[in-house]
C-alpha cells in the first residue's frame, strides 16, 4: 500500500495530474499534427525527387539532406529562437511546425522509396491505357507505394511521437516536460519518470498493434 | 492503319532497330518473330511510344504521333496493348481493374463501364473471378483478364509484346485461344511472339527481324514453307 501512497502523493496530489494529462494532450497534438505536415511535404517533395526536373530534384535533395543532417534539437532551437521566434508565435505552434518539416524529411524517403518500388510495369500499363502521367500516380502506383510503405511509415510516427519530447528544449510543456516538473517539484524522480515512460510505451506499443491491424486488411489483396 | 517509317532506336552506343519502315493495315494480324535482341519488342513498344523512337515516323489513323505537341494519351486509348508479365494492378479486383481507365478517363460511367467490363469477363470465361484480386488467379487467367483491360477501351489495334512467354505450358494454349477468337472478330493485331504455330494459324503476314530491322516477311504458308533469307532459314531451322 505504501507505493499506492507514494504514487499519490507525488504523482496526483496538488492537482499535478492535471500536468500529465494537460502534457500528454500536448505530446499527442504535436505528434499527429506533426505526422499530417509531414506526410503532406512528404509526399511533395517524394514526387520532386522522382520528377525529371533538376531544380525540383535538387530542392528536394538540400531539404532532406539539411533535415536529415541537423539535431533534431538543434532544427527545434533554430526555429524557436531564429527562424520563428521574431514573429512572438506560440511555442507550441512553433513545434508543431518544426517537428511536421522535420519528420518531412524522413516521410520524403520513404515514400520516394516506396514509388521507385513499384515495377515499371505498373506505369507501363497504366500509361499504354491512355492514363496521363498524374493519373497513371495517383490510381496506380501511390496506392501500392502506400501500401508497400506503410510498416516503415508507422515506425516513423512512433519515432516521431518518442521525438515530441524534444519540445522541453523550446519550453514546451510535453509529456515529457511534465513528468520533469513534478520531478523537481516533489524532489522524487522514480514516479515521474516511471510514470512517464509507461505512458510513452503504452502510446507506442498501442499503435504499433493498431497499424499492424490496418497493414494485416490491407494485404487482403496479397493472398494468393 | 500504322505507317511506320524509318524507325530508329539507340540505347546510347547500342542500335537497337535501323531504320524500319512498315505499314499494318486495319484487320491485319502481322506476327514478328525474330531471335532475342532482334528489336521486335523494341518496335512494338515503340508503336504507342513507350519506348521514344531515336529519329523516323510514326503515323497513327493519319497522325503523325511523333509529331511534337501530339497528345500521346489520346492515342494511346486506340491502341491496346498486352504485357509479356501482364501487370495487371494487384491492389484492384479483376473487376476495378478492367474499369480503371473508362472510368478515370470518363468515357463512360461507373455503371456502363462495370456492365462492359463483365461482359468482357463473361468473353474471356472468367466471370465468377469479378471480384478477386489478381494474386488469386493463374498466369494464364491473369493475361486474359490483361486482354480484357484492353479491349476495355474499346481500341482500334492491339498490340501484344510476347503474350505467352512468361506462362506455364499448360496455359499458353487459353491465352492463344482467346487471341485466336479476338483475330476472327476483325480486330487489327501486332503479336510480337515465339508461338510458331499461332503465326501459322492466325497471322496474315510474317515479319521476320534480325538486327534492328526486318529482314524478310510474307504470307505465313509461304514464311513457312519457302524461307528466302539465310537468316530466316538459319532461325527457323532452330525453332522449328
Amino acid at each position: 500500500m505504501q507505493f499506492f501512497q507514494k504514487f499519490y502523493d507525488v504523482m496526483l496530489a496538488k492537482g499535478r495530474w492535471e500536468l500529465i494529462v494537460q502534457g500528454l494532450g500536448t505530446t499527442i497534438l504535436i505528434s499527429v499534427c506533426a505526422i499530417l505536415i509531414g506526410t503532406l511535404l512528404g509526399c511533395l517533395f517524394a514526387l520532386m525527387k522522382i520528377s525529371k526536373s533538376r531544380i525540383l530534384h535538387g530542392i528536394a535533395g538540400v531539404y532532406t539532406t539539411v533535415i536529415r543532417g541537423i539535431p533534431l534539437a538543434t532544427q527545434l532551437m533554430i526555429f524557436a529562437f531564429v527562424v520563428f521566434g521574431p514573429l512572438g508565435w506560440d511555442k507550441l505552434l512553433i513545434a508543431i511546425i518544426g517537428f511536421g518539416i522535420n519528420s518531412g524529411a524522413y516521410v520524403t524517403e520513404i515514400i520516394r522509396a516506396g514509388i521507385e518500388g513499384v515495377d515499371i510495369g505498373q506505369t507501363e500499363a497504366g500509361r499504354s491505357l491512355g492514363l496521363n502521367r498524374t493519373q497513371t500516380m495517383l490510381k496506380i502506383v501511390l496506392p501500392q507505394a502506400v501500401k508497400a510503405v506503410l510498416p516503415t511509415y508507422t515506425s516513423e510516427f512512433i519515432a516521431l511521437i518518442k521525438e515530441t519530447s524534444v519540445a522541453s528544449f523550446i519550453a514546451v510543456m510535453d509529456l515529457n516536460k511534465a513528468g520533469d516538473m513534478i520531478r523537481n517539484a516533489s524532489y522524487n524522480a522514480w514516479y515521474p519518470l516511471f510514470t512517464v515512460a509507461v505512458i510513452y510505451l503504452i502510446l507506442t506499443f498501442g499503435l504499433t498493434k493498431l497499424f499492424g491491424m490496418i497493414e494485416r486488411r490491407l494485404a487482403r489483396s496479397d493472398r494468393g | 492503319m500504322i505507317e511506320v517509317k524509318d524507325l530508329f532506336k539507340n540505347y546510347g552506343e547500342n542500335q537497337v532497330l535501323r531504320g524500319v519502315t512498315e505499314t499494318i493495315h486495319q484487320g491485319e494480324k502481322v506476327v514478328v518473330i525474330g531471335p532475342s535482341g532482334s528489336g521486335k519488342s523494341t518496335f512494338l513498344r515503340c508503336l504507342n511510344l513507350l519506348e521514344q523512337p531515336s529519329s523516323g515516323e510514326i503515323w497513327f489513323e493519319g497522325q503523325n504521333i511523333t509529331a511534337k505537341g501530339t497528345d500521346i494519351d489520346l492515342v494511346r486509348r486506340k491502341m491496346g496493348m498486352v504485357f509479356q508479365h501482364f501487370n495487371l494492378f494487384p491492389h484492384l479486383t479483376i473487376l476495378q481493374n478492367i474499369m480503371l481507365a473508362p472510368v478515370t478517363l470518363k468515357l463512360q460511367t461507373k455503371q456502363g463501364a462495370e456492365e462492359y467490363a463483365r461482359e468482357l469477363l463473361e468473353k474471356i470465361s472468367l466471370p465468377d473471378k469479378a471480384d478477386t484480386y489478381p494474386a488469386m488467379l493463374s498466369g494464364g487467367q491473369k493475361q486474359r483478364v490483361a486482354i480484357a483491360r484492353a479491349l476495355a477501351m474499346k481500341p482500334d489495334v492491339m498490340l501484344f509484346d510476347e503474350p505467352t512467354s512468361a506462362l506455364d505450358p499448360e496455359m499458353v494454349g487459353e491465352v492463344l485461344s482467346l487471341m485466336k477468337e479476338l483475330a476472327e472478330s476483325g480486330m487489327t493485331m501486332v503479336v510480337v511472339t515465339h508461338e510458331m504455330g499461332f503465326a501459322r494459324e492466325v497471322a496474315t503476314r510474317v515479319l521476320f527481324m534480325d538486327g534492328g530491322n526486318v529482314v524478310e516477311q510474307n504470307t505465313p504458308q509461304e514464311f513457312f514453307s519457302n524461307p528466302q533469307h539465310p537468316r530466316t532459314k538459319d532461325f527457323l531451322a532452330k525453332v522449328l
